[in-house]
């Protein structure tokens, strides 16, 4: 194992994003306070309260899990399209560095980001919403597994993608809406029967479920499940991202 | 000795071009070493298989005796690749993105900073240390590439159009350069559209064209081989019967003025005079013209470097 490259790679990925935090920390943490304050202080005269929690507390669990997917998933992706198409990814794949080390910087790159980024929500919860965490190690612990997924997500999408318009185009089309769908404002109990159905086949449902009882203690669905849910699509992600980099068809010739 | 680079039977095919149809090559640890061929020959394919940036389809590439696909880590870090295109970087400055190079070989920031700062001076870029890549000049980013070649001091350098674009002041520092690296024990491998730069610096040279080596050898033993050198006389009595004594000889007339094509003129030149003379010709000017490594370069491949 190539330690010093592993380290150095992963460095780069981190710096990198808190080079132009502007762009990388800045945007999720002032959109989860305009969710906060608009949704949650006018929707609240409205929905009082869903599982006994009052409202504006119950959306922040949901703003955490987009906040952390969205930008976990979009470092690894937009780092390894930059690195393409800036011509640094030889630098990378000429250097004695493995895929496996290659693909576990991009995915630490990614988990750092997601993880700030939900931390920065969870603070913001407490500070505005006066919200209780119930689990803390738990919250941390799952904040930094769905970061893991979905960086390693990013990291295959920045793989397959050959321009910035495709790799937009997956994030806004997919991650977006299945976030929206996946009951960040609601609870699916309020849907009609087809909905709540279809929510379960949407992988993001179970993230924000599980974020949602690691703080308030409340779920839609078993933590359990969303637990292993989330295990999985981090190992499998995991497994993907990385053969893919190994067998290096979108990356090589 | 184990030769640094041996290349052996390699193939390439893209999905509908054949690139390289069986390269054999072999340099020898310390060589300073050309590989010259035109547009589309394959030099760059060759290159980017033997650091693993294209997988082959076939053949044996080896460094210092080891495998480059089962024993990468070895190879890859024997290897420095200076590129032909330039890196891109938005966010870190020339000293950051040099510690990041040395540390992808496994080299710690601590241990690379002498080498960093040893560099950044020699190669004239150390007041801009802490610039990013865009504010650079094109010289400079040149240069830069060649100090990120040789951040983790390898034995290998590739050096892929190393002078191209530069102006003609620094297009002769980095030849000294070049020189003093190779007098210090490095093996370079040399890809360049400046014939003469080759022809200059290297000790031996393969041509290759379409995917196949045409010719391989040192740049004088090539032009002494294949290259045709040039004697024109002028001589002012053009009366005397000289057409019968110069059979043996190649050679074109135009007027008073006999161009002679040949491959050794130090031989033949005392020769065509003692003739010349012996017809009674009055011989006014001898020229002689040498054949360079460019000359041999359009015969065997029936077009300049550059098409």
């Amino acid at each position: 194992m190539n330690w010093v490259g592993l380290w150095t790679l992963t460095s780069r990925e981190v710096g990198r994003f808190f080079a132009v935090y502007r762009q990388t920390v800045i945007p999720g943490l002032s959109s989860s306070i305009l969710y906060i304050l608009i949704f949650g202080f006018t929707l609240e005269r409205r929905i009082s309260t869903i599982d006994g929690i009052p409202y504006t507390i119950f959306i922040i669990p949901g703003l955490i899990m987009m906040n952390t997917l969205t930008n976990a998933t979009s470092n690894s992706a937009s780092s390894m399209l930059q690195m393409k198409l800036l011509g640094q990814l030889p630098d990378l794949l000429q250097a004695p560095l493995s895929s496996l080390e290659i693909s576990l910087a991009y995915i630490i790159g990614g988990t750092v980001r997601g993880t700030v980024n939900g931390i920065l929500i969870l603070i913001v919860g407490i500070l505005i919403g006066d919200m209780p965490i119930n689990q803390p190690a738990a919250t941390l612990g799952f904040i930094i597994l769905v970061s893991w997924a979905f960086s390693s997500i990013g990291l295959l999408l920045g793989q397959m993608a050959d321009t910035w318009d495709r790799l937009s185009t997956m994030q806004n089309f997919f991650l977006t809406p299945l976030s929206f769908l996946g009951g960040i404002f609601y609870s699916i109990k309020m849907l009609p029967d087809w909905a709540q159905a279809a929510s379960f086949y949407n992988p993001i449902y179970y993230m924000i479920n599980g974020m949602r009882f690691t703080i308030l203690g409340v779920s839609d669905s078993s933590p359990i499940t969303s637990l292993i849910i989330a295990i999985l699509m981090t190992i499998g992600f995991s497994v993907a991202a990385i053969m893919l980099m190994e067998n290096g068809k979108k990356i090589k010739q | 000795m184990t030769p640094a680079i041996s290349i052996r039977n390699l193939k390439k095919s893209y999905e509908d071009t054949v690139a390289l149809k069986g390269i054999d090559m072999t340099i020898g640890d310390g060589e300073f070493f050309g590989l010259l061929g035109p547009n589309g020959a394959g030099k760059t394919t060759t290159i980017n298989i033997l650091t693993g940036l294209v997988r082959k389809n076939e053949g044996n590439t080896e460094i210092f005796g080891k495998d480059t696909v089962k024993d990468y880590r070895f190879t890859r870090s024997q290897v420095g690749i200076s590129a032909q295109e330039f890196t891109q970087d938005w966010f870190f400055p020339l000293d950051k993105l040099l510690y990041f190079q040395a540390g992808y070989y496994g080299i710690p920031k601590a241990k690379a900073k002498d080498r960093v700062d040893e560099l950044l001076s020699r190669l004239g870029l150390e007041e801009k240390r802490e610039s990013r890549l865009r504010q650079l000049s094109g010289g400079m980013k040149r240069r830069f590439q060649i100090a990120k070649a040789l951040v983790h001091d390898p034995r290998i350098l590739i050096l892929d159009e190393p002078t191209a674009g530069v102006d003609v002041e620094l297009r002769h520092e980095l030849w000294q350069y070049f020189r003093e690296l190779h007098q210090a024990g490095k093996t370079i491998l040399l890809t360049t559209h400046y014939i003469e730069e080759a022809e200059m610096l290297c000790e031996n040279v393969t041509i290759i064209d379409k995917g196949r080596v045409i010719t391989e050898g040192s740049p004088k033993a090539l032009t002494n081989q294949l290259g045709k050198a040039g004697i024109t006389i002028n001589v002012t009595d053009t009366e005397a019967d000289i057409e019968s004594c110069l059979k043996d000889f190649t050679y074109t007339r135009e007027d008073g003025r006999l161009h002679f094509t040949t491959q050794d003129p130090e031989e033949a030149m005392p020769e065509i005079i003692n003739v010349l003379t012996r017809q009674g010709c009055h011989i006014q000017r001898v020229e002689t013209t040498k054949s360079s490594l460019e000359d041999v370069f359009l015969s065997l491949t029936g077009k300049g470097i550059n098409e």
